[in-house]
């Protein structure tokens, strides 16, 4: 390792005496005749990535997070840089031409306002973009056009730091105009601005005629800031099918230096009110963003030495640049102010000015020997570790302290610029929380999160907020306007975000507030305006907080916060005594589901604040999905009642008194159980449960038990009826029933205890008995056993596994995390409902789609845990649409103390089970936890990969439909199914459907009448349809694949087994019906048989008899 | 057509039903019954092929009397009921009436009442599977066959609607099956719960049954234990005088003595007491590093080829 360093000091000198030119051109910027090299010098010429191999990888350990990190990281790299010569064909030359034509624009005389505009509007047709409020036409200053001091190409083209996009990439062209058309108080009053937008209308006039032809000249705000216009020029679109897509922006920039920078720090004001009636003594506001907006036009050039040199000074500085882009871009984050106002540029000079300094004494926070990665994640650390609304940050600027102000402040001293000036506070915050969440999740060593970091697009809306709404912008502008520059919209922005944040306090964790976006407008026309348009607020919930009824203010005896308090609620603010004897200025909300909560104090408060003009506008989006899952919506409470009666079951049976061996557990397997059925479970002693509670029991160990599986599952039913003796006599109230399953395996249990609670709880009770593993491990392994006994033992011990084993340890992991998150059960229940609508339910166990949904709360990364149904079941359904389950396991990690040896291990189980089986006949979801590393528990019987694409296949369109609508998705639309896709369709009659059972239940009875009833334990006739489903499934295992939903239940749709279909000669042992079908030549001139469709629908017909209404068969 | 390889090839017309209004045929193959393992009935029993999955005996009665007239056929066995027989484990099936009587006389001494309660009220046969169809004689056997070929014949002039019907002659009999549909089911969710004095009565003679044959067996082995073969030797056989001891405890007890092994010796390695086993277990550790890094690139590999796997969302 040693002789590397001097290598590469060697290199560096070489790689400075080459681009030396170009440094001492960057040095002495000001005279026009080394433009034209500084053109040429910054050329496209392709950087060599540094890529040394495989070896520099290895022992990047500690400058990446893993070498698997390192390889993405590369190849991201590599993916995203777009082929400059290709993409760019003969962009230098149109460079040259613009400069060339903007070098020749003719000199004009400074005449004034009125005509210089007239002028303008007769000659070209062009209307000047001044920026609001328009000058005075009888102002004192003139206008004047002279030659720019400098042409220049500046930004991410020069510095290749471009990354594809689907958008035009666009090349910042920058004019510096001359300082002879200034004076040095031009930057008070917009005087600035109105030469500005003057001079960019002149050139506009006069390119526009020599380049009509090939490119169309349009108007813009530089990011959206409408005191910087800008001019772009962008091929006409009949060429668009070629790859030369691209915009040249040209920007007219301030003079280097002109403007005093001590006038136009943040703390200053330069926007002098008209008359001063307060007398000239008064201090008068700030106004940060208009004297930012003029620093950044005198800064472009001292930016881009600053990037040059940083990019020179450390090799990975550009790499980090990309990668910090591309984080960026994918959270939503960009230059432009409607973008949050922190982009690329921000990125890069943030990194740049960390690299020299920024530390305690001056130090640099980052090392020019930082790998990409290293600063990549450097800068998020500071961006999180910093909240720089509350305490600014000044760089090298000892005379100046800076003020808490209302937006964020990183003052960048030696240049005078507060970087992230087109920061609102709100859009910090999330900058911040997305550092945050970022480099958290570059922080878990267990799981690899390159994907989310920089693959994943996080600003869906759907899936990034919980509630989304728009308010219309008043039109007449709010009164007592800061004296800074803001446009109405911005101005509303900020009250509103005032407004909510003091008004919905801890309920909402963040909030983000999208204006109109402008965009480019033609030259001739003046610049369109914001009005009828609307803000578009979204806001992530507290969900602790979302749903509280009482917010308590300040006390009654102080009274200037209470007056305060009053003022801001208005009527809605009341005094109330509280239990603890504080009496408190306090408000009180109808209750509701949370949804309904925030809407009314959102509601109220833009009534309150903005008029009911404003309130009327307000369209919320975001409740649909929560109105979705049936039942009670989000509440717990049913299934909270039937934990009770477990309880109180479980203790029943503890005390029971006689029972032959002791007690050891009882612990429940069901979903009513877990929080997560789809229906919640509704009883009351009239009327019991629907469907049983499985609850399993374990007794202490014996040796008494036979050393026969057969005669274990016998001995159960003993134990099962001695039990049932004893519970009778112990409550007269409970009504018990011993019954009987698995009538043709008798590896398996055989018997099963139903106990109905005079509450109407019923729990089905099955007993585990530990030895059975052993016997039937033994039975597997004996090769004196033929192989269909070994297959018995096999499947056996399997759902042996699953139902004592496996099932306990999940249900009691997710009936906790439910409980941490209250929020994942009536996910789980919306997401179960959605595979059982597509008629998945059948095929895939309802643990793992449990599995599923805990994943996107105990993993949520890139985001935080959803904070609402809405976003847990889109991303649930984000994460089914992405999961390639031919590579990837599904891991759950519920006590979050994997390692990533355990993944390592998982990860080589599943590359295990595709060597053996790459068609996937056996198992084709592999999902893990730590409950079962072995991740076949829950799916070694289905689903098959038919199925499973088919969950991909509906996920992904959900998914799509999701992105096309956006605001406009009717969440109902993806609970749609069609069945035109299947063979066949066997309809239900309506007596006999889930939906009929369904609504039988939910019947309001009298409680006279649910006496008089029946005692519930008769009515079974509903169970039918299922019964009949799975002896279809039985009879029909190779022939048929059905698919049928619990709701509504009244289809049952079928694929013929394509393997099955073709003819092939008559064998005895084929395990489908039949019928001739002539000679096949495949097979020899034999006669051959064919599936008989015809007559297997004619049998399913006979055996559902009278609960079918109809079979139809799609051609 | 009327053969297909050594089968003749009965079709049955299968009578609509509501849900599914057309007429459909289901096809039977027949041909002589010749087991490998030859029994005394085989010459005048009838092999069948694809019976459809609402099979009784009375549905095949009445298939063959309407061949050759009423009361040849003597019996017919179904596939899951001859398998059964086979196996070790006393799972016998009972279709209906006529079949419990004659399981009654076949093996009522093994497995008279240690078979759980049936808990459906009719069997149902697998799509495609088979049965055995024994007439009263040779002849009988020979002339359903014959009969079958008739019918060819005629059919193919008068489109034949002459084949049996499925299900024909058996309604409103005494020993007609029980109904499918939602009948079947109910009865179903009634015949799951069986009486608790039933099943009691049940688990006592399983178990009984089940403590005789393990007495039997402990003392076939004895035997064994005490009585050399011919060769002289003495088979070793579970239990004896050492009381008994389970092989998996012995496992057990093996498996932990390994363990402890095993934890002694690497506890040992990992201490690095000599410098050779530091120096081993640093290359070790190196191999790990660049085998993980092999794998990774390989797997990174594999990724890209899946095309946009690097490529952000947009």
């Amino acid at each position: 390792m040693s002789p590397l360093p001097a290598k590469r000091r060697k290199l560096n000198q070489d790689s400075t005496s080459i681009d030396g030119s170009q440094s001492e051109a960057n040095e002495q910027h000001s005279p026009p005749r080394a433009s034209n090299e500084i053109l040429a010098s910054l050329k496209p010429t392709e950087a060599p990535r540094a890529n040394d191999g495989g070896d520099a990888a290895l022992y990047a350990g500690g400058a990446y997070k893993s070498s698997m990190f390192k390889l993405q990281v590369d190849e991201l790299l590599r993916e995203v840089a777009p082929n400059y010569e290709k993409r760019f064909r003969g962009v230098t030359e149109t460079l040259h031409k613009l400069k060339g034509l903007i070098e020749e624009i003719a000199e004009r005389e400074a005449v004034s306002v009125s005509d210089a505009t007239k002028w303008l509007h007769k000659s070209h047709k062009i209307t000047v973009p001044f920026p609001d409020p328009k000058p005075d036409k009888d102002a004192a200053y003139k206008l004047g056009y002279a030659k720019p001091s400098n042409v220049n190409v500046i930004g991410s083209y020069t510095l290749r730091t471009m990354v594809k996009s689907d958008s035009t990439l666009s090349i910042d062209m920058l004019v510096v105009m001359p300082t002879s058309i200034f004076q040095e108080k031009d930057y008070l009053n917009y005087r600035y601005f109105y030469k500005r937008a003057y001079y960019l209308a002149c050139m506009a006039a006069g390119i526009r005629q020599s380049i009509q032809e090939e490119f169309r000249l349009t108007f813009e705000y530089l990011h959206g800031n409408d005191l910087l216009p800008i001019l772009t020029v962008k091929r006409k679109s009949d060429e668009t099918k070629s790859p030369l897509n691209y915009a040249i922006n040209i920007i007219p920039a301030a003079p280097q230096g002109f403007f005093a920078e001590s006038k136009l720090r943040p703390t200053k004001n330069a926007v002098r009110p008209k008359e001063s009636t307060a007398g000239e003594n008064a201090v008068l506001p700030p106004t940060p963003f208009y004297n930012a907006s003029i620093r950044s036009d005198c800064n472009f050039k001292s930016y881009l030495k600053l990037l040059c040199s940083a990019s020179k000074s450390s090799d990975d500085f550009k790499d980090a640049c990309i990668l910090g882009r591309i984080w960026l871009r994918q959270r939503g984050f960009g230059s432009r102010m409607s973008n949050g106002g922190f982009g690329n540029f921000e990125w890069a000079a943030l990194t740049a000015l960390l690299l020299k300094g920024g530390g305690p004494k001056g130090n640099n926070i980052l090392s020019p020997r930082y790998s990409s990665y290293q600063m990549f994640k450097a800068i998020l650390q500071f961006l999180s570790a910093n909240d720089l609304v509350a305490s600014p940050i000044v760089y090298e600027l000892a005379d100046f302290v800076a003020v808490k102000n209302s937006g964020p402040m990183l003052y960048d001293g030696q240049r005078g610029q507060n970087i992230l000036y087109k920061m609102t506070p709100w859009s910090y915050y999330l900058l911040r929380e997305e550092a945050r969440a970022s480099l958290s999740m570059l922080n878990d060593a267990t799981f690899d999160q390159f994907e989310s970091t920089f693959i994943m697009r996080t600003s869906q809306p759907l899936q990034r907020w919980d509630c989304i709404f728009h308010l219309s912008i008043p039109s007449q502008p709010l009164s007592s306007p800061t004296s800074d520059h803001r446009s109405i919209a911005a101005e509303f922005s900020f009250r509103v975000a005032e407004v909510l944040t003091e008004g919905l306090m801890d309920r909402i964790k963040f909030v983000d507030i999208k204006g109109p976006e402008t965009s480019s407008w033609s030259t001739q026309s003046s610049p369109p305006s914001s009005l009828h348009s609307s803000l578009m607020v979204s806001v992530t919930f507290d969900s602790a907080n979302i749903d509280r009824l009482v917010d308590h203010g300040p006390p009654a005896e102080e009274k200037k916060k209470a007056a305060k308090f009053q003022e801001f609620w208005g009527e809605k603010a009341e005094l109330r005594r509280f239990k603890d004897g504080s009496i408190l200025e306090s408000l009180v909300w109808s209750p509701g589901s949370s949804y309904a909560i925030f809407q009314d104090i959102t509601s109220y408060l833009v009534k309150r604040h903005f008029g009911s003009e404003v309130a009327s506008s307000l369209k919320f989006t975001g409740e649909g999905f929560e109105k979705l899952v049936p039942g009670c919506g989000a509440s717990t409470k049913s299934f909270e009642t039937l934990r009770q009666s477990f309880i109180a079951f479980e203790k029943l049976l503890r005390n029971l008194e006689g029972l032959p061996l002791q007690l050891r557990n009882l612990s429940p397997v069901s979903s009513q159980l877990r929080y997560s059925s789809i229906d919640q479970p509704s009883f009351s002693s009239g009327r019991p449960l629907r469907t049983p509670t499985d609850v399993v029991l374990q007794f202490e160990g014996s040796g008494k038990w036979p050393d026969d599986v057969v005669a274990i599952q016998r001995t159960k039913i003993a134990f099962l009826l001695k039990i049932q003796s004893l519970l009778q006599g112990a409550d007269e109230t409970i009504m018990t029933r011993l019954g009987l399953e698995n009538e043709d395996k008798p590896l398996q249990n055989c018997a099963f205890l139903d106990v109905t609670d005079d509450s109407g709880a019923i729990f089905r009770l099955r007993i585990h008995n530990d030895r059975e593993q052993t016997l039937l491990e033994r039975q597997i392994k004996d090769k004196s056993n033929d192989h269909r006994t070994r297959e018995d033992a096999v499947s056996a011990l399997s759902i042996y596994k699953r139902l004592f084993v496996y099932l306990p340890l999940h249900t009691q992991s997710i009936a906790t995390h439910c409980t941490r998150f209250p929020l994942l059960s009536p996910t789980i229940r919306l997401v179960k409902m959605w595979f059982d609508r597509h008629m998945l339910g059948g095929h895939i166990r309802e643990e793992v789609i449990e599995l599923l949904v805990a994943r996107t709360f105990l993993r949520p990364y890139p985001w935080r845990s959803p904070s609402s149904i809405m976003t847990g079941f889109l991303r649930t359904l984000l994460f089914v649409s992405k999961w390639d389950w031919r590579v990837e396991p599904l891991i759950i990690d519920f006590t979050e103390a994997m390692t990533s040896k355990e993944v390592d291990i998982i990860n080589t189980r599943l590359e295990a089970w595709r060597k053996i089986d790459p068609a996937m006949n056996r198992t084709v979801l592999f999902v893990a936890s730590n409950h079962d590393t072995t991740g076949t528990a829950l799916t070694d019987d289905g689903p098959q990969k038919l199925v499973a694409s088919r969950m991909t296949a509906l996920a992904r369109s959900a998914c799509k439909l999701v992105k096309e609508k956006d605001l406009d998705l009717d969440p109902r639309m993806l609970f749609a199914t069609s069945i035109t896709d299947y063979d066949f369709v066997i309809h239900v009659s309506p007596k006999f459907t889930g939906e009929h059972r369904r609504k039988e239940m939910s019947k309001i009875k009298y409680k006279n009448l649910e006496v008089q009833a029946e005692t519930g334990q008769d009515i079974v006739g509903d169970l039918s349809i299922y019964l009949y489903i799975d002896e279809l499934k039985k009879l029909y295992t190779n022939t048929v694949v059905l698919f049928h939903s619990e709701l509504p239940g009244s289809t049952i749709a079928g694929l013929w087994n394509p393997q099955t279909v073709s003819p092939r000669p008559l064998k005895v042992n084929l395990t489908y019906s039949t019928r001739p079908a002539g000679v096949a030549p495949e097979y020899g001139r034999e006669d051959v048989v064919e599936l008989d469709k015809p007559a297997i629908l004619a049998e399913m017909a006979r055996l559902g008899g009278d609960m079918l209404s109809e079979i139809v068969v799609h051609p | 057509m009327s053969k297909i390889g050594e089968y003749t090839v009965l079709p049955i017309s299968i009578p609509s039903t509501p849900a599914y209004p057309k007429r459909t045929t289901q096809t039977l193959y027949l041909r002589p019954h010749t087991p490998k393992i030859p029994t005394a009935h085989d010459e005048r029993s009838l092999f069948v092929v694809n019976v459809p999955i609402d099979s009784t005996v009375a549905h095949l009665r009445a298939v063959f009397a309407s061949l050759i007239g009423a009361g040849k056929v003597e019996d017919v066995t179904f596939e899951q009921e001859r398998k059964s027989v086979v196996p070790s484990r006393e799972v016998a099936v009972v279709g209906n009436a006529s079949k419990k009587r004659k399981r009654g006389i076949k093996s009522l001494e093994e497995s008279g009442g240690v078979d759980l309660p049936q808990i459906w009220d009719r069997e149902l046969r697998r799509s495609g599977s088979t049965a055995v169809v024994v007439l009263v004689d040779a002849k009988s056997a020979e002339s359903v066959l014959k009969s079958v070929r008739t019918l060819h014949k005629s059919s193919t002039k008068d489109q034949g609607s002459s084949w049996p019907v499925w299900g024909e002659g058996i309604e409103g009999k005494k020993n007609e099956a029980p109904k499918l549909g939602s009948a079947r089911y109910l009865a179903h969710q009634r015949l799951r719960y069986p009486d608790e004095t039933v099943l009691k009565m049940n688990v006592d003679a399983f178990m009984t049954e089940f403590n005789r044959k393990e007495e039997e067996k402990a003392k076939r082995e004895k035997r064994m234990r005490n009585v050399p073969d011919e060769d002289g030797f003495v088979t070793v056989t579970r239990g004896g005088r050492t009381g008994p001891a389970r092989s998996e405890e012995a496992e057990q007890k093996k498996r932990e003595m390994e363990e402890r092994e095993r934890k002694k010796r690497e506890e040992l390695q990992s201490a690095g007491f000599y410098r050779f086993q530091v120096r081993e277990q640093r290359k070790a550790e190196q191999g790990e590093l660049v085998r993980k890094f092999e794998e990774d690139r390989k797997r990174v590999g594999a990724m890209k080829e899946k095309r946009g796997r690097f490529r952000p969302e947009r």
